[in-house]
């Protein structure tokens, strides 16, 4: 069952020279899956994402949340979501406890219920013992974590969440991935957006790339990897002029004294690292990632 | 009866004050000495004790209604929770009158006090409470539709820029127009006392509690107008204001 649904959703921002952020996006999120849209910066996810959560019109196109029109049903779509915005900032007077209290009230359930969830969802994001603690004292991922437990406790069947890890280290970021993964578990669906490639490939059911305001690869990690002739990657390091000798076509990326050289297949990249260590240096063979492939699809390399 | 949107701005309301309020109570004694300071003037200098009192009364609501309509929905754009809101099944009108509401009611124990320090020194009979009360609803009311006039208009506006524009007005019509000072010192421009909401609501207590005599037929077009500023700035804000952007 489909959980978001767009067909051809497009969006021009008036002014005195309108920009086309999304040029006629198709997409569809199935029910209890975690769908990501990874783009660079402009590239149309927080247009897509405030459309889809009822904050922005559409242009042109159609989309719906459990076959509920955005655009004309947008009450009953409410009823069904929670959503985290991009750079979402804390009050400094509230506290987590506060999020998780308030904001699942304004959804209509009752005060026990919002009691029982803030309790579930402050302890799901490990801000139970700061539940009290106004939010200027927390740290930057303690404040976007008391966010998240407030869609969390707020029991909407459909997350959406901007760039949540945006800004945060690592440690809180893999936080806040398995936090998400567990929704996932419990049959949330979340759409997230993200311009972070180790994100996107770590915790997605399906992804689709966004560039441009147009979707140029969508499917699961391993269908978008699949697009690109290489399979390996090997990481050289050492003397420049060393290097140059390894170097086959142009599937070599620079780097200084590092370049990442790609491979169509296994043999070929094991081939090339013995090579490299003859010659003394060190070589590093391994599969492609995410992050390659979507530099060359929105860096318009060939794939 | 559906008493969602009722419901909703109450929560609202709450949300808007009740954290405030347990870890920042001493905000309650500042927006009460806001208002209070000219007291301490008309005080030094011999002016009508009286008259500064009502005038205290219309500052605190007239202050936190342009505040909150500015200030408070321009924070909420900037924080981004008035669009995690927006993504709620919440009406816009209850978001907007759960923020206006908010601070009235961290309001309410700096009205307490000048109500009661009025009516011990005799400028306030009991008999005009009520009154007192409905003008003070209906100017708050309507500067809280000017303050949304200017969050709607002004909307691409930075924070800063809003918050003064905020303080300027807010200071604008409370002492310009003749709130904390008789009507009688404007002489032939008495006239512009009736251009304000304040110095309407104003005028309206001290009719009532009998500082200010006033024909019944000019009490009649005071209430009208205070009730006209409120209704057009409500009108003015529904046609421009969109709670989901275009």
């Amino acid at each position: 069952m489909e959980a978001i649904n767009s067909v051809e959703l497009v969006k021009i921002y008036d002014g005195k020279k309108p920009i086309e952020a999304l040029g006629g996006v198709s997409l569809s999120v199935n029910k209890g899956e975690l769908f990501t849209l990874l783009g660079p910066n402009g590239a149309g996810k927080t247009t897509f994402l405030r459309i889809i959560s009822t904050q922005l019109l559409p242009t042109k196109g159609e989309a719906y949340v459990f076959g509920y029109d955005v655009t004309r049903e947008e009450k009953k779509v409410r009823k069904h979501i929670a959503v985290v915005p991009q750079d979402v900032q804390t009050y400094g007077n509230y506290t987590p406890w506060d999020y998780c209290y308030y904001f699942p009230l304004l959804r209509g359930a009752t005060k026990e219920q919002v009691k029982e969830r803030a309790e579930s969802a402050l302890k799901a994001v490990e801000l139970w013992d700061l539940r009290n603690r106004p939010c200027v004292s927390l740290s930057g991922g303690e404040r976007r974590r008391a966010i998240i437990a407030s869609v969390l406790a707020s029991d909407a069947d459909v997350l959406m969440l901007d760039e949540p890890t945006s800004g945060l280290d690592a440690v809180a970021r893999r936080k806040v991935w398995a936090i998400l993964r567990e929704l996932v578990e419990q049959g949330k669906t979340i759409l997230l957006t993200t311009h972070i490639m180790e994100e996107a490939e770590m915790i997605s059911d399906r992804l689709a790339i966004i560039n441009k305001g147009r979707v140029i690869a969508q499917g699961k990690v391993e269908d978008i990897k699949s697009l690109a002739k290489e399979k390996y990657r090997v990481v050289v390091e050492g003397n420049s002029q060393d290097i140059k000798l390894l170097q086959n076509d142009n599937r070599v990326v620079k780097f200084g004294g590092k370049q990442i050289i790609y491979l169509y297949d296994a043999n070929e990249a094991v081939e090339l690292v013995k090579s490299a260590l003859k010659m003394g240096l060190k070589a590093e063979a391994a599969p492609i990632t995410l992050e390659d492939v979507f530099v060359k699809l929105v860096g318009g390399e060939e794939a | 009866m559906n008493l969602k949107p009722v419901k909703d701005t109450l929560i609202i309301a709450a949300l808007k004050s009740i954290p405030d309020l347990k870890r920042n109570p001493l905000m309650l004694i500042v927006i009460g000495l806001i208002s209070a300071i000219p007291l301490f003037f008309l005080l030094i200098f011999g002016g009508q004790i009286s008259y500064g009192l009502v005038g205290a009364l219309v500052s605190t609501v007239s202050f936190i209604g342009i505040a909150a309509a500015i200030q408070d929905i321009t924070y909420d754009r900037y924080v981004k929770i008035r669009e995690m809101i927006i993504a709620m099944p919440v009406h816009p009108v209850s978001y907007a009158v759960g923020v206006a509401l908010a601070p009235l009611i961290l309001s309410i124990p700096s009205l307490a006090f000048f109500m009661i320090i009025a009516m011990w020194i005799g400028a306030l009979p009991p008999s005009s409470v009520g009154w007192l009360f409905a003008s003070l609803i209906l100017c708050w009311a309507a500067l809280s539709g000017i303050g949304f006039i200017v969050s709607t208009y002004l909307r691409k506006a930075s924070v800063y820029t809003l918050n003064n524009i905020s303080n300027i007005l807010g200071l604008g019509l409370i002492f310009m127009p003749p709130v904390y000072y008789p009507e009688e010192f404007l002489g032939e421009l008495g006239w512009i006392a009736m251009i304000f909401p304040t110095s309407n609501a104003a005028g309206l207590i001290r009719a009532y509690s009998g500082l200010l005599e006033l024909p019944p037929e000019m009490i009649a077009l005071r209430w009208a107008l205070l009730f006209a500023t409120t209704v057009i700035s409500i009108i003015v804000v529904s046609l421009k204001s969109k709670w989901r952007e275009a």
